[in-house]
């Protein structure tokens, strides 16, 4: 039982760590950003050369962030901003970008799997339960990352902007607002976001081209669900991260990797503009 | 109708070039998973096909005629497959199809193999009784690989109790399926058999199982490739340390898992380590053929190189490259190769010597006992000799 409980506050802590990049656009750019799906795949390869070039693979997420910040910066500049007044065409831009980012991987690397170090292994004893240290240090990251966020949002300069320009960005840009400098910003922070994501899971997983891709449909799931706030992107990982977990071990693990998403329909039918009211 | 000149045009250019072209070169179709679950054995697939391309033109072809290889990617999986084999049998017009395949993949594409009238040597392991007038195997089946991983577990670790973890494809669900009949039918006892899709990833609510079931021993049968190595990393993650046997682990993929594989026990066919002048001259020649690019060779990858030599056999025995006549003397020849001499005589399928190896730190494969000619069993009785 407190197996389980801990197979499910770790894969809500997964889902949330891999879902924050996409919220963090899609609040202040209104914009969901399915290239988000590619850039935790370039984070995955991130921690693939970190091990690569011999340096210690708890570098990984960090360069992997500061990676995904850049190219962000840069992908906004040039694909984002001149498509800012055609949001639905922005969004297909996206998806055209993923499917760019996911092609250049497989010219570069090949479609094979490749092999990154993991910087832990075995297991801790939790009064009695040996489980993952890995999966442990990850919900310890997911709660980081989320009060990072937070902090950012509520006691910086940046954050305050931000929250204006999701509340109402005319009336932002009339008191002076940068609202371009923030979306700019906003997006890096993101794109940042979704690579440390991908370096982060990368030890659970196989690094590929493709890796992504599933992690892309469950989090515009979890994001729909649980609309533009921290906590109740946090409720919305717990709620459907539990479900695929108790799914799985009660009823079939094939079934299990469904219920996300058959979940995430039932709850948009019941609570249509998500479970959260803004940050 | 724009594009009917054109096709009238492509249709009349096949029709002329045909005869001529098949005289000149005997085409070998090679389907394989490029992308998708096989990506990561199927480089060394192609690259053996090359090497026993290469040796063969060296010595003066097939008969006289050269061979050209004509691969194709089938994404490892059913749909692939389909365009896949389409492309190979009616466009490229191959004389043969010789391939590493995921059994989705050979599922799908043997109808038009059938449809198509090409023989077709199939040398990959596979979970057994896939048969075809037109197809042989050179690789093994359950019958031959879970017998000694199973017996090693019992007598070794007195392993009552197994957990079974698979992909959920032909593959996986036979392997084990096998499996559980096996331990049974020795006084075992199954306490869990579990699926994730092939694509899936997070096998976080099996592993919670199996650890729950307090079993003796696990043995897994995944798709080759990303699956395999996200299972055993998470195995790994959770602290499972039980006797592993992975029915579906090569060599070079357990080389390239580092830490992870250690202790991993494995049943192959082929393994770098056999001692004999055929497995040296091999090893050497594929060094010296592919360098630094050269992919470990593997189980998956020598019965794919006996495979081709087993074709020219056939053809040289049959004195042409005519299908009936290639299927009828299949069975008559004998290679000598890597894995040493094997003849495919036992109802499509062929008796083989399988190594027990276990994984090493350093990702090499230590042999523990070798089985002489273990017999496939019944595969598909209608072709029995």
């Amino acid at each position: 039982m407190a197996n389980l409980a801990l197979d499910m506050i770790t894969t809500s802590a997964i889902l949330f760590i891999v879902a924050s990049g996409l919220m963090i656009i899609l609040g202040v750019m209104k914009l969901i950003n399915f290239a988000h799906g590619a850039f935790l795949t370039v984070g995955g390869y991130a921690a693939y050369l970190t091990t690569e070039a011999g340096l210690s693979p708890w570098l990984a997420p960090l360069l992997a962030v500061a990676a995904g910040f850049g190219a962000g910066i840069i992908v906004e500049r040039i694909i984002v901003r001149p498509l800012y007044h055609r949001p639905l065409d922005a969004i297909l831009a996206t998806w055209g970008l993923g499917i760019i980012i996911g092609q250049l991987i497989t010219l570069g690397f090949g479609r094979e799997v490749q092999f990154a170090a993991s910087p832990m292994t075995g297991t801790l004893d939790l009064g009695g339960v040996e489980y993952s240290a890995y999966r442990l240090t990850l919900t310890a990251f997911a709660i980081a990352i989320g009060a990072a966020l937070t902090a950012l949002l509520y006691l910086t300069r940046f954050g305050l902007n931000a929250r204006a320009v999701i509340m109402n960005e005319t009336l932002a840009r009339g008191v002076g607002i940068d609202s371009a400098r923030v979306r700019s910003l906003t997006f890096g922070l993101g794109a940042g976001l979704a690579c440390g994501a991908g370096a982060l899971i990368t030890p659970l997983l196989s690094v590929d081209p493709n890796m992504g891709l599933p992690w892309l449909v469950n989090s515009f799931m979890l994001v729909l669900v649980s609309g533009v706030s921290i906590p109740s992107l946090a409720v919305a990982s717990l709620i459907l991260g539990s479900a695929q977990v108790a799914v799985s071990t009660y009823v079939s693990p094939i079934i299990g990797g469904l219920t996300i998403v058959v979940l995430a329909a039932v709850l948009l039918r019941l609570y249509p503009k998500g479970l959260g009211r803004g940050m | 109708m724009m594009l009917r000149p054109l096709t009238i045009a492509a249709i009349a250019a096949a029709l002329l070039a045909a005869p001529t072209a098949a005289q000149e070169t005997i085409k070998i179709g090679i389907p394989v998973g490029l992308s998708g679950a096989n990506s990561v054995v199927a480089p060394s697939v192609v690259q053996s096909s090359e090497f026993a391309a290469k040796e063969i033109n060296e010595a003066g072809g097939i008969l006289g005629k050269q061979i050209e290889l004509v691969v194709a990617d089938d994404n490892s999986g059913a749909q692939g497959a389909q365009r896949a084999f389409e492309s190979l049998v009616y466009e490229e017009k191959v004389d043969v199809l010789i391939s590493m395949e995921t059994s989705a993949a050979r599922n799908a594409g043997l109808p038009i193999v059938n449809r198509g009238r090409t023989p077709y040597i199939y040398t990959s392991f596979y979970e057994g009784r896939s048969c075809s007038p037109w197809m042989y195997i050179n690789a093994w089946v359950p019958e031959q690989q879970v017998a000694p991983i199973v017996d090693h577990f019992m007598s070794e670790y007195e392993a009552k109790s197994y957990f079974l973890i698979g992909s959920d494809y032909a593959f996986g669900r036979g392997m084990l399926e096998f499996t559980r009949a096996y331990v049974e039918s020795k006084g075992g006892e199954v306490l869990g058999e579990e699926y994730l899709p092939m694509d899936g990833s997070d096998w976080t609510a099996i592993i919670s199982q199996l650890k729950a079931s307090g079993a003796d021993a696990l043995i897994t049968s995944t798709a080759g490739g990303a699956p395999n190595v996200t299972l055993t990393k998470q195995l790994r993650a959770a602290g499972v340390d039980l006797p592993y046997g992975n029915l579906a682990v090569d060599e070079g993929t357990a080389k390239s898992m580092g830490g992870d594989a250690t202790g991993i026990y494995i049943a192959a066919s082929y393994v770098t380590g056999i001692d004999s002048a055929e497995n040296k001259a091999f090893l050497e020649g594929m060094a010296a053929m592919f360098g630094d690019d050269l992919i470990t060779p593997n189980d998956l990858s020598v019965p794919q190189y006996e495979a081709i030599y087993a074709y020219k056999a056939a053809v040289e025995m049959a004195g042409a490259t005519d299908a009936q006549g290639v299927i009828d003397t299949l069975d008559d020849v004998s290679v000598t190769g890597p894995r040493g001499t094997i003849t495919m005589n036992a109802q499509r399928h062929a008796a083989l010597t399988m190594y027990l190896g276990q994984v090493q730190a350093d990702g090499t494969v230590n042999v523990i006992q070798s089985f002489e000619n273990v017999d496939p069993g019944e595969q598909c009785p209608q072709f029995a000799n």
